[in-house]
């Protein structure tokens, strides 16, 4: 500044910033504009209190960036928008909205037009200040009490001593020239620069004071405290409820936890030590349970995996034998009379017995724990069951006796058979089983052709249900099998009632006396030669 | 030379050849100045400090109602399966709606050369900036817990983990209404320093110097502060006249990209937005036509500006009806039978009432403005525009209301009552738009004071060349 200053006429502790013209029209300062700008001088301005037209030609003002701040604010915006919705939505949390996809631009556009005008239009203002040097409080022209008027009715022209051509007394001629209601010469602001100090311990207080709350914050986040965590909204952390374990004076035995109601049935206990339920004699297995140690049980249980562990049986009944008074109810029946097709209430049972309901005792540990146990059960167990593989419930075995193991599976139908459950059965085979064991039980499902077809190592192929082992079965075993699942095959007990399981339990013994038939088994009088075209006879 | 040589007070008829004058008797600068610096400056009238109790006392009851919300919980409203959307989101929708017409007449106005507007602009964008600042509170604190609003914000939550779903209006809205309430802050602000600057330069005390002062950021009213000014404000103009119509268009997409009959309609978005500017323009003439009088700005908000608002009323009025015909058209014409039992159930269900005050207020009442004596009569035209207001809050309430009421399943069909809270509210947030724009009026400019000489500058101008030109002749 001081190098275009003109060589110093008088010491004037003041410095000369420019002079001032007044005029009370825009038309004249437009006029004078033209004027001063056609002698030579370019460090030039107007203050006005609108914008005249056209007094940017007038003063050679250039045109300003300030439409590509806008713009490139605006792309930033775009940007920013697009990242943040795919980030957001597609990338680190990405989740299926109304089966759009994670990058689904349409659904994006709104916010980002929206972030778009936001930025570009924030810029445009900041930029447009930034770019006046705005806010700026102390300005020498404001120095002037005439200057005031600037923006009332006053139009102020404007030559900057920097002006490479400046002379204040050539100026001063000129500005007068243009018929200016007056020429001042403006200088420096002599009022004082310095901003109280007080100004400054206020806004430093202040600062001090706004940093307290997240200092605090801050310091409860990284201490420890013995005191729960101190809660601005309570929202549901707090309720006046009791946990469980704890006291309480609303119930007379202080206990939070309520009992069950007398008579309540739990779930999956209803009835389980019938028969028909169960698929074999509950009674008979206690009737044979042998007498073991707790560990064995709990290898087994651990082996089995899949089932709850039972309550653990009193000791005092584990070492007695149990002994039923009576023999059991439905069984043994005779192999050709149809046994009662009605459920009956589970008779009662003895304690250990009850154990023992939810998952039978296996054949292993029957037979490591109590091998040389061979009752004369009431139970009619077949022999022809040879069956040595797992989970046979009460298959006790006669151990060193070397014979066939006994088993208190069912033998017979526990309701009657009739056309009408048969056909009920094909329904129920033909919906839940045939994917798997294929329409007429040979294990070729489709499922099982489809998994051979892509030869998965793991796929263990579905069972067929003509193996002689399984058509050796009892129906009491089968049905277990449905209830229980075995291997891959999954239990059917939630999905199919007993009766429609022993439904399936009749149509698998047609299916297996169909595919196993022998010519004795023809009638006689039935010419087997014109029916030879059947090919499902073997 | 800066005076207007208009001086009949009646501005509404055209001559050919020469521009209607804007301001109307023998203005100068100085005189525009005074009229409108001194509002701020003199002591307040009577109505003003009437208005100002009534309306703190609003205020008052609106904060305590919520705080009696956020203490009890949303349940003090009526908002009742199956209307779970009752007054606040109409409340909402009707004041988002009323903050259309200021942004409308800064920016497309501006965008359109009408000059016109620069009377009127300022009050209008005031008006814009406290129905937002209403409108925001109702969806605030319609949330439920409201300490939580800030999950709305993309965050990277600590607690949550988890990110705002950009696919759903209702996150949209949050982004559009709030990028509209602060571009239109940042733009009413923008326009008024140099009117702030004024009054700075026109302050008698200390205080008032420094507070304008600081509000006006020390401007100067330098040609080429005013060169850089003049291009923000275009650009503001072009960026916020698209953005006028985006909100009341992601407004409607709340509801049209629901499935909901009579909400699931391509109509929403432009019958939304002619609706958003015929209720601005109604609310911003129930504010003006008593601000003239009561501040005697009558030369400066001239009858030629009324006389264009009634028109713009009249317009955007007959674009609603039309959506209200044609909505009624494809109910029937597209042979859906949900989407004909819920407009049938609008007009002549148990909500018919709602209905036919709405259709009457808003299709009928405006019409009267084809005749010019009501375009005249601030008498009339004030009553007319009362009905508008209230036509344009039963529309919101129409629309929220009677298609949530019947449900798919008629099980849960239901009768929505408000309660005691709810028209508390309505009525507080009145109040709350009542103190604003009293504070307004009483320290802020209430018309461009540099817009209007601008505009006074180019009519003198032209007046200057049509008198030499015919000299010529």
């Amino acid at each position: 500044m001081s190098e275009h200053q003109p060589k110093p006429q008088k010491v004037r502790p003041p410095r000369s910033f420019g002079w001032t013209a007044e005029y009370d029209d825009e038309h004249q300062l437009l006029e004078a504009a033209r004027r001063v700008r056609e002698a030579g001088y370019t460090k030039i301005d107007a203050f006005t209190p609108f914008p005249v037209h056209g007094i940017d030609t007038a003063l050679g003002i250039r045109r300003t960036k300030l439409p590509w701040f806008s713009l490139i604010a605006g792309m930033t915006g775009t940007t920013v928008a697009l990242l943040l919705q795919i980030w957001t939505n597609a990338i680190d949390y990405p989740y299926i909205i109304s089966g759009k996809p994670y990058i689904s631009l349409p659904a994006f556009i709104p916010v980002t037009f929206e972030l778009t005008v936001l930025f570009a239009a924030f810029m445009t203002v900041f930029a447009m200040l930034g770019l006046n040097g705005l806010p700026k409080f102390s300005n020498p022209v404001f120095t002037n009490p005439k200057f005031d008027r600037a923006s009332d009715d006053r139009f102020f022209l404007w030559v900057d001593s920097r002006d490479q051509y400046f002379n204040a007394d050539k100026v001063r001629e000129l500005l007068e020239a243009t018929g200016a209601l007056a020429v001042e010469e403006v200088r420096e602001d002599d009022s004082p620069t310095q901003v109280p100090k007080a100004i400054y311990a206020a806004i430093a207080a202040l600062i001090l004071i706004t940093l307290i709350p997240g200092a605090i914050v801050l310091n409860m986040r990284n201490s420890k405290s013995p005191y729960p965590r101190w809660h601005v909204f309570f929202d549901m952390d707090f309720q006046p409820i009791r946990k469980a374990q704890q006291p309480t004076t609303i119930f007379a035995d202080g206990r939070v936890q309520r009992p069950p109601v007398p008579g309540t049935v739990a779930r999956g206990e209803l009835g389980p030590s019938d028969p028909f339920v169960l698929g074999y004699d509950p009674d008979a297995v206690a009737a044979n349970l042998p007498a073991q140690g707790p560990s064995s049980r709990l290898v087994s249980y651990q082996q089995d995996g899949d089932e709850q562990p039972p309550a653990p049986v009193e000791p005092g009944a584990r070492e007695q034998p149990p002994a039923p008074e009576e023999p059991p109810a439905p069984t043994p029946a005779a192999p050709d009379q149809p046994a009662s097709s009605e459920p009956e209430a589970p008779p009662q049972q003895p304690a250990a017995a009850t154990a023992s309901q939810e998952r039978p005792v296996s054949a292993e540990e029957s037979s490591d724990g109590a091998a040389e146990q061979t009752s004369a059960t009431a139970v009619a167990a077949t022999d022809d069951d040879a069956v040595g593989d797992e989970e046979a419930p009460g298959a006790v075995a006669t151990g060193d006796a070397g014979g066939e193991p006994n088993y208190a599976w069912l033998q017979t139908f526990p309701l009657e058979v009739t056309a009408e459950l048969i056909q009920q059965g094909r329904r129920e085979f033909e919906q839940n089983c045939a994917v798997c064991h294929g329409l007429a039980g040979y294990g070729d499902g489709l499922v099982a052709r489809r998994a051979a077809e892509l030869a998965q190592g793991y796929w263990l192929p579905p069972t067929s249900l003509h193996e002689q082992r399984i058509v050796e079965q009892p129906v009491g075993r089968l049905y277990y099998t449905i209830t229980h699942g075995k291997g891959k095959m999954a239990p059917y007990a939630d999905a199919l009632t007993p009766t429609e399981r022993w439904a399936i339990v009749a149509y698998i013994r047609v299916l297996q006396r169909s595919q196993n038939a022998r010519s004795e088994d023809v009638p006689p009088g039935v010419d087997v030669a014109a029916s030879a075209n059947s090919d499902n006879v073997r | 030379m800066s005076s207007i040589a208009a001086t009949e007070m009646d501005n509404t008829i055209d001559t050919p050849g020469r521009r209607t004058p804007l301001v109307l008797g023998k203005q100068t600068y100085a005189s525009v100045t005074q009229a409108i610096a001194r509002i701020s400056e003199e002591s307040q009238p009577m109505i003003w400090w009437v208005t100002f109790v009534i309306a703190l006392a609003g205020l008052m009851m609106f904060g305590a109602l919520i705080v009696h919300l956020v203490l009890t919980g949303v349940g003090v409203w009526g908002n009742m399966s199956p209307v779970f959307w009752g007054w606040p989101i109409v409340n909402f929708v009707f004041w988002v709606g009323i903050g259309h017409a200021g942004t409308l007449i800064s920016a497309i106005l501006y965008l359109f050369r009408q000059n016109w507007r620069t009377s009127i602009n300022r009050a209008a964008e005031a008006m814009t900036i406290f129905a937002v600042i209403c409108a925001g509170t109702f969806p605030g604190i319609h949330v439920g817990r409201v300490w939580m609003a800030y999950w709305l914000a993309p965050y990277p939550s600590l607690n949550l983990w988890m990110w705002p779903q950009f696919r759903s209006p209702l996150l949209w809205d949050v982004f559009a209404v709030g990028t509209y309430a602060s571009v239109s802050l940042i733009f009413w602000y923008m326009g008024m320093i140099p009117d702030l600057a004024t009054f700075r330069d026109r302050s008698q005390t200390k205080w008032r110097r420094l507070v304008y002062g600081i509000l006006s950021l020390g401007w100067s009213g330098s040609s080429r502060h005013w060169m850089r000014y003049e291009k923000a404000y275009s650009i503001l103009a072009a960026l916020a006249t698209p953005l006028v119509l985006s909100v009341h268009t992601v407004v409607s997409f709340d509801f049209a990209v629901s499935q909901l009959p009579g909400w699931h309609t391509t109509i929403f978005p432009p019958y939304f937005v002619a609706g958003a500017i015929f209720s601005g323009f109604g609310m911003v003439l129930t504010l003006l036509i008593p601000m003239r009088v009561i501040y005697n700005l009558k030369h400066i908000i001239t009858p030629r500006h009324l006389d264009n608002m009634c028109k713009i009323i009249l317009a955007t009025g007959s674009m609603v009806g039309l959506a209200y015909i044609t909505e009624f058209f494809m109910a029937w014409y597209s042979k859906n039978p949900y989407e004909y039992d819920t407009f049938v159930f609008r007009a002549f269900g148990p909500y018919w009432w709602a209905y036919w005050i709405m259709f009457t207020c808003n299709v009928i009442s405006p019409q009267v403005f084809w005749f010019k004596v009501f375009r005249r009569n601030t008498v009339l035209m004030w009553i007319v525009t009362i009905f508008v207001n209230i036509g344009m809050w039963f529309e919101r309430f129409v629309i929220t209301v009677t298609s949530l009421a019947r449900d798919f399943l008629p099980s849960s069909w239901g009768y929505f009552s408000p309660t005691w809270v709810d028209i508390g509210m309505l009525v507080g947030s009145f109040g709350l738009f009542t103190t604003l724009f009293c504070l307004f009026c009483r320290y802020l400019p209430v018309v461009a004071i540099s817009e209007v000489k601008g505009v006074m500058s180019q009519h003198a101008h032209a007046e200057h060349l049509h008198a030499s030109g015919s000299h010529h002749d």
